[in-house]
């Protein structure tokens, strides 16, 4: 899923903390978001927007899919249609977010939110220029390079090439800012920065 | 809670109970096959029939002259390329008066499934129904067999609306088009709701269908009932045997599925019958006589008997015939013996508890917004608390 500028909405909270959520959803495969994109929900009554990375994608299955698992052959062209209905079949899926900060009237502030989105709160995919905003300072990765708990550096890296697209015009000078930002936070960890910068060439 | 082992008597009653009766019913399947090698012409039997006077809907009368009892139709090859099939089912959420708002709801949802190689379409309608008049019958009390008979005019005329539909995208004739169930409208046509507006829109929907080139097919999986057995019981004499030739009444007497799942080899169909109810009558009368047909959508371990039902006017269609017979192979495949596009427009149709629980919030949100406070009686509620624990 790329970042559009339509609002695109992805599911509704199902459970969350202050270091993110799952969403539920039952949205058609093409859909369904990919790895590091940048998705927002309201907290707080709505006055402040928190705003995270999806880290992982779970498809559920049920009951009907696991029956047709043993049946369809996807090489089969008796089974093309009913392969190709499955697949736009709206699939139980659960998406988890990491927060990275949250947006009010005064702007955005990088960090874990005041609080959690409350259940069955509206997931949106945040627009081109939402992420460009959000990105506009490296800040974006501070939570994320403490966070053990979601694979980080896979996820920020795939962040950086998915927000390096929209600085377009000072791409190198936002790459540059990027990779000093990382470098000094992670001035005790030489290798983990060397795979980081290296995955974010696109070299792993 | 139930309290197993004080059932472990009866439970062994049962199992003997089940083995004794499978002896017995193997018996009677040998000599019922017997009778239906040896039966004789479609029209001898249709006049053994009427010789009985007996009411005409306990003897499946089989239709084509030239086809002997015992013929199977066995296609060979996939559906041909294009070919469409339509499927619709329904479900609803019924009036409940301890519930805080009153009301019922239909749901139809549908499927349109073209052998082309894309995904097929897939739609679902509902309806809100809340007035006095549709809640409460002239006796002022609150409807309950009503809702079935209006649900399935509703998936009816739903079929027909995606008939229509897969014509204008260019769907080719025939444009199979199944229900889960019974076509013959499976109730007693005596009430006047039934009388005045059911039927006729049930069979405006059969006409809608017939000019759209479409199939109606019912899909009746495991089902009930003897016709043919009761037939081949009159001709039992006829085949050496001498006893009462009336239809057996007894609870454990041999049914037509069972017969049929060992006559028809994997998919294999039988030839088509008819029955000659009062119901059938009404249908003929619009037009839309039902016959039906035996169809083993099984495997050779495990025999799965659907009895198919259409209109007169589509089963006289050769070339339909051998459409509909591919494609349900090739939908029951996939889903040991449950064609595919049956059980997608079950799931599209289906109003599941968490649905009903969001469309009630929604509609006391509505009214409290409106400063009208609801609330569901006190037993029900009670009755929420408890089946928390699983119980019903």
């Amino acid at each position: 899923m790329n970042q559009e500028n339509r609002a695109i909405r992805i599911g509704n909270v199902l459970r969350a903390d202050i270091r993110g959520f799952v969403a539920a959803s039952r949205i058609p495969e093409p859909e369904v978001p990919t790895f590091g994109t940048f998705v927002h929900a309201p907290i707080q009554q709505g006055q402040r927007q928190l705003t995270g990375l999806v880290y992982d994608i779970s498809m559920q299955d049920d009951q009907f899919l696991r029956h047709l698992a043993v049946t369809l052959e996807e090489d089969n062209p008796a089974h093309q249609e009913m392969i190709a209905d499955q697949r736009e079949r709206a699939i139980p899926v659960e998406i988890s977010v990491v927060a990275i900060g949250y947006r009010d009237s005064h702007g955005y502030h990088y960090g874990l939110p005041p609080q959690p989105p409350m259940v069955l709160k509206r997931i949106t995919v945040c627009r081109a220029e939402e992420v460009k905003e959000i990105t506009a300072r490296p800040e974006w990765m501070r939570s994320l390079l403490e966070n053990r708990e979601v694979p980080t550096d896979e996820l920020i890296a795939r962040a950086i090439q998915r927000s390096a697209k929209l600085h377009a015009e000072e791409q190198q000078t936002y790459l540059i800012t990027t990779g000093r930002y990382l470098a000094r936070q992670l001035v005790r960890e030489p290798l983990r920065l060397e795979t980081l910068l290296r995955r974010m060439a696109g070299g792993e | 809670m139930l309290q197993l082992a004080e059932l472990k008597d009866e439970i062994t009653a049962l199992k003997h109970a089940t083995i004794a009766r499978q002896r017995h019913r193997e018996v009677k399947t040998e000599d019922a096959l017997k009778w239906l090698a040896d039966a004789p012409d479609a029209p001898t039997l249709r006049a053994l029939v009427k010789q009985q006077g007996a009411p005409g809907e306990q003897y499946a009368l089989p239709v084509m002259d030239d086809a002997p009892l015992d013929q199977r139709f066995q296609p060979s090859g996939q559906p041909p390329s294009g070919t469409t099939v339509v499927a619709v089912d329904g479900s609803q959420i019924r009036p409940d008066r301890h519930a805080a708002i009153l009301y019922y709801l239909l749901q139809v949802g549908g499927m349109i499934f073209r052998y082309n190689g894309e995904a097929p379409r897939t739609q679902s309608k509902s309806t809100l129904h809340f007035k006095p008049s549709e809640l409460y019958d002239k006796e002022g009390l609150l409807i309950t067999g009503q809702l079935g008979q209006r649900r399935t005019v509703a998936e009816l005329k739903y079929l027909a609306q995606l008939t229509a539909q897969a014509r204008s995208a260019g769907a080719p004739a025939p444009r199979l088009a199944l229900t889960d169930g019974p076509l013959l409208w499976p109730y007693s046509g005596r009430s006047e709701e039934e009388h005045r507006q059911l039927l006729p829109a049930y069979f405006a929907a059969f006409s809608s269908l017939q000019q759209n080139a479409g199939m109606p097919v019912g899909f009746v999986e495991r089902p009930g009932g003897r016709p043919l057995v009761n037939l081949l019981r009159l001709i039992r004499p006829r085949a050496g045997q001498t006893a009462n030739a009336a239809p057996e009444s007894t609870p454990d007497r041999l049914t037509d599925r069972e017969l049929m799942a060992h006559f028809l080899q994997p998919g294999d169909r039988s030839i088509w019958f008819k029955r000659d109810s009062p119901m059938n009558q009404q249908h003929t009368r619009a037009g839309h006589a039902i016959w039906f047909t035996y169809l083993n959508v099984g495997t050779e371990t495990w025999p799965v008997i659907a009895r198919l039902e259409t209109p007169a006017w589509a089963a006289q269609h050769a070339t339909w015939n051998r459409t509909l017979h591919q494609v349900l192979l090739h939908q029951a495949r996939v889903l040991h013996g449950h064609p595919y596009v049956l059980a997608r427009a079950h799931e599209l149709a289906l109003v599941t508890h968490q649905d009903q629980a969001a469309l009630n919030n929604l509609l006391q949100q509505e009214l409290s917004a409106a400063g009208i406070t609801t609330h569901i009686s006190v037993k029900a509620e009670q009755k929420a608390y408890l089946g928390k624990n699983g119980r019903r």
